[in-house]
C-alpha cells in the first residue's frame, strides 16, 4: 500500500493532518513544508489543525507543532484514537457497516485456556471466555472476542474482512492480524488495566480502550 | 487406594528427577509404601539423585521383556525400606518402552504400593506419551523463567489431549529476591498463564546440589528451605491443606552461617 505519511484533509471544524506513525520526523517534516508550499495562501494565517496520530513520539508532536508554528499556524490538539472527534468519518464508517449487518451470523465459542502450541481456527467469529496464552494462534474469518488476557498471536478476518475486530479484557498479545494487515506487540510489553479492541482504520491496526 | 503419579516438565534441566526424588523420599518418611519409575530410558539419573547407583542389578527394560519379575528389578533405598525404586536402562533408547507395557506395568505395582512416582524425561515425544500412560495425576514442574513456562504450558495442553485431567503445579528454583526486585516471574503471573492448581513452591537452595551429590534428597533436611517446602507438598499430596511457606530474603544463608558461628 502506497500511502503518503502525511495528508492534509478538510472537515467539517477545520483542518486534520494525518500522520503515518511509521515515517520519520525527517520525513514528516519534509512532507508538511512541501505540502504547505505548493499551495501558499490556501491555508488562512492563523490555521489550527488538528493532528491526528496512531501513537507517535512526544518530540515528533512537538516537532510538527514547531514547524507549523513556523508556517503561522497553530496545533489545535492532537487526538489519539478517538473517533467522535470527527462526525465526518463516523458518518462515513457507519455507512460502510450497514450493508453488512448480516442477520445469521455463527460463532464458535470456547470455554477453555488456550494453550501453547494449540491452533483454533474457525471460518466464523470467535468467543474465548478464558486466556490465549503465548504460542498459541486464533485464526477466525470474522472476529475475536477474549474474555481473558490474550498473549498469543491472534488473526481476525483471515479471509479477507478488513471489518472483523479483536477484543480482548486485557490484550496483550504477541502479533495482532487483521485481515491482511499484521501488527507485532511492542518489545516491553505493558499489562493493560482494561478492555481493548484492535480493528483497521485508515490502513492501519489501531487499538483502542472500551468499556465493557 | 493408591495413587500413580506422573512428574513432568517439558523442559529439560528444572528439576524433574529432583522433585521426584524428594517426594518419593518425603513419602516414604511419612510412612507410605512408594515406588519410584526412572523412565528417561539413555539418559537415567534418578538412581544418582538417590544414591542407589551401585546396587542396581536388572532394570525397566528388563521387566518390559519379560526377562526378571518386578520384584527382582527393584531396588530398596538404603534408609527407608518401604521405598522403592525401579532404574531404567542407560544402553537401551525410548523405543524400548511403550505406553502400553508402562500402564500394565502400574497397575501392577498400583496393588502394592501407596504411590508410584513417575520420573518422565523431558520433551513431548514417545518418552513423554510412554510415561504418562498409566499416570492418574501429573505434576507439572516449571520455573520462573518464560521458556519454562512456555513449555509447561504446552505440556500442560498435551496431558489435556491425553485425558489426563488432574494435573498440578510444582514452581521450583524460586529466587525470592529476584522476584521482589522485579527480575523474575512472580508465582501470581505463572499462576495466571498456566491456570492449573499450584501444589508448591520450592526455592532455588544451594542443598539441593549438594544433597544431590551425596546421593541424599533434600526433603529430610528441616534447615534447607527447599528441603521445607518438598516437605509441605508431600503433605499436600497427601490431602493436607498446608499454607505456602514465606520465603526468607537474601540474607538467608548469611543468617543460616551466623547461627553456626561461620
Amino acid at each position: 500500500m502506497n500511502r503518503d505519511l502525511v495528508t492534509i484533509k478538510g472537515g467539517n471544524d477545520g483542518f486534520r493532518i494525518l500522520v503515518d506513525s511509521s515515517a520519520t520526523m525527517e520525513e514528516i517534516e519534509a512532507e508538511i513544508k512541501k505540502k504547505l508550499e505548493t499551495n501558499p495562501g490556501f491555508f488562512p494565517k492563523g490555521t489550527k489543525f488538528e493532528l491526528e496520530v496512531a501513537d507517535l513520539d512526544r518530540s515528533v508532536k512537538k516537532g510538527i507543532d514547531e514547524l507549523l508554528q513556523e508556517h503561522g499556524f497553530g496545533i489545535n490538539k492532537s487526538t489519539k484514537k478517538d473517533k467522535r472527534a470527527f462526525p465526518a468519518d463516523n458518518a462515513a464508517s457507519s455507512k460502510n457497516v450497514q450493508p453488512e449487518a448480516n442477520p445469521v451470523q455463527e460463532m464458535m465459542v470456547l470455554n477453555r485456556t488456550i494453550r501453547g502450541g494449540e491452533e483454533i481456527s474457525s471460518q466464523s467469529s470467535i468467543l474465548i471466555c478464558g486466556n490465549v496464552n503465548p504460542g498459541a494462534q486464533v485464526i477466525a474469518g470474522g472476529s475475536i472476542d477474549i474474555r481473558g488476557t490474550c498473549r498469543g498471536m491472534v488473526h481476525a478476518g483471515a479471509w479477507g474482512d478488513a471489518n472483523a475486530v479483536i477484543i480482548a479484557d486485557r490484550l496483550m498479545p504477541t502479533q495482532i492480524r487483521i485481515a491482511n494487515m499484521i501488527a507485532r506487540s511492542p518489545d516491553t510489553m505493558e499489562k493493560s488495566d482494561f478492555a481493548e479492541r484492535a480493528f483497521i482504520r485508515d490502513g492501519q491496526i489501531v487499538i483502542e480502550p472500551i468499556e465493557r | 487406594m493408591s495413587e500413580v503419579i506422573v512428574i513432568t516438565s517439558g523442559k529439560g534441566g528444572v528439576g524433574k528427577s529432583t522433585t521426584t526424588a524428594n517426594l518419593g523420599v518425603g513419602l516414604a518418611m511419612r510412612g507410605k509404601k512408594v515406588v519410584l519409575i526412572d523412565t528417561d530410558t539413555g539418559l537415567r539419573n534418578l538412581d544418582l539423585l538417590l544414591g542407589l547407583e551401585n546396587r542396581i542389578m536388572y532394570d525397566l527394560v528388563d521387566v518390559i521383556e519379560g526377562r526378571v519379575e518386578i520384584k527382582k528389578a527393584l531396588v530398596r533405598h538404603k534408609k527407608y525400606e518401604n521405598l522403592q525404586l525401579l532404574p531404567t536402562s542407560q544402553v537401551k533408547d525410548k523405543s524400548a518402552v511403550n505406553p502400553a507395557d508402562l500402564m500394565a506395568l502400574c497397575d501392577e505395582l498400583r496393588k502394592e504400593y501407596d504411590y508410584v512416582l513417575i520420573d518422565c524425561p523431558a520433551g513431548i515425544e514417545q518418552g513423554f506419551q510412554t510415561a504418562i500412560a498409566g499416570a492418574d495425576t501429573a505434576i507439572v514442574v516449571t520455573m520462573p523463567e518464560v521458556s519454562a513456562v512456555r513449555d509447561a504450558d504446552k505440556i500442560i495442553g498435551e496431558l489435556g489431549r491425553s485425558e489426563k485431567d488432574n494435573i498440578k503445579l510444582i514452581i521450583n528454583r524460586i529466587r525470592p529476591a529476584m522476584v521482589d526486585s522485579g527480575e523474575m516471574m512472580d508465582m501470581d503471573d505463572i499462576n495466571d498463564i498456566l491456570a492449573i492448581k499450584c501444589i508448591g513452591q520450592v526455592p532455588d537452595d544451594i542443598k539441593v546440589v549438594t544433597s544431590a551429590n551425596r546421593g541424599e534428597p533434600v526433603v529430610g533436611d528441616s534447615d534447607s528451605q527447599a528441603g521445607r517446602a518438598y516437605a509441605n507438598i508431600v503433605g499436600r499430596i497427601m490431602g493436607e491443606d498446608i499454607p505456602f511457606m514465606k520465603f526468607e530474603k537474601q540474607g538467608f544463608f548469611d543468617k543460616l552461617k551466623k547461627a553456626f558461628g561461620m
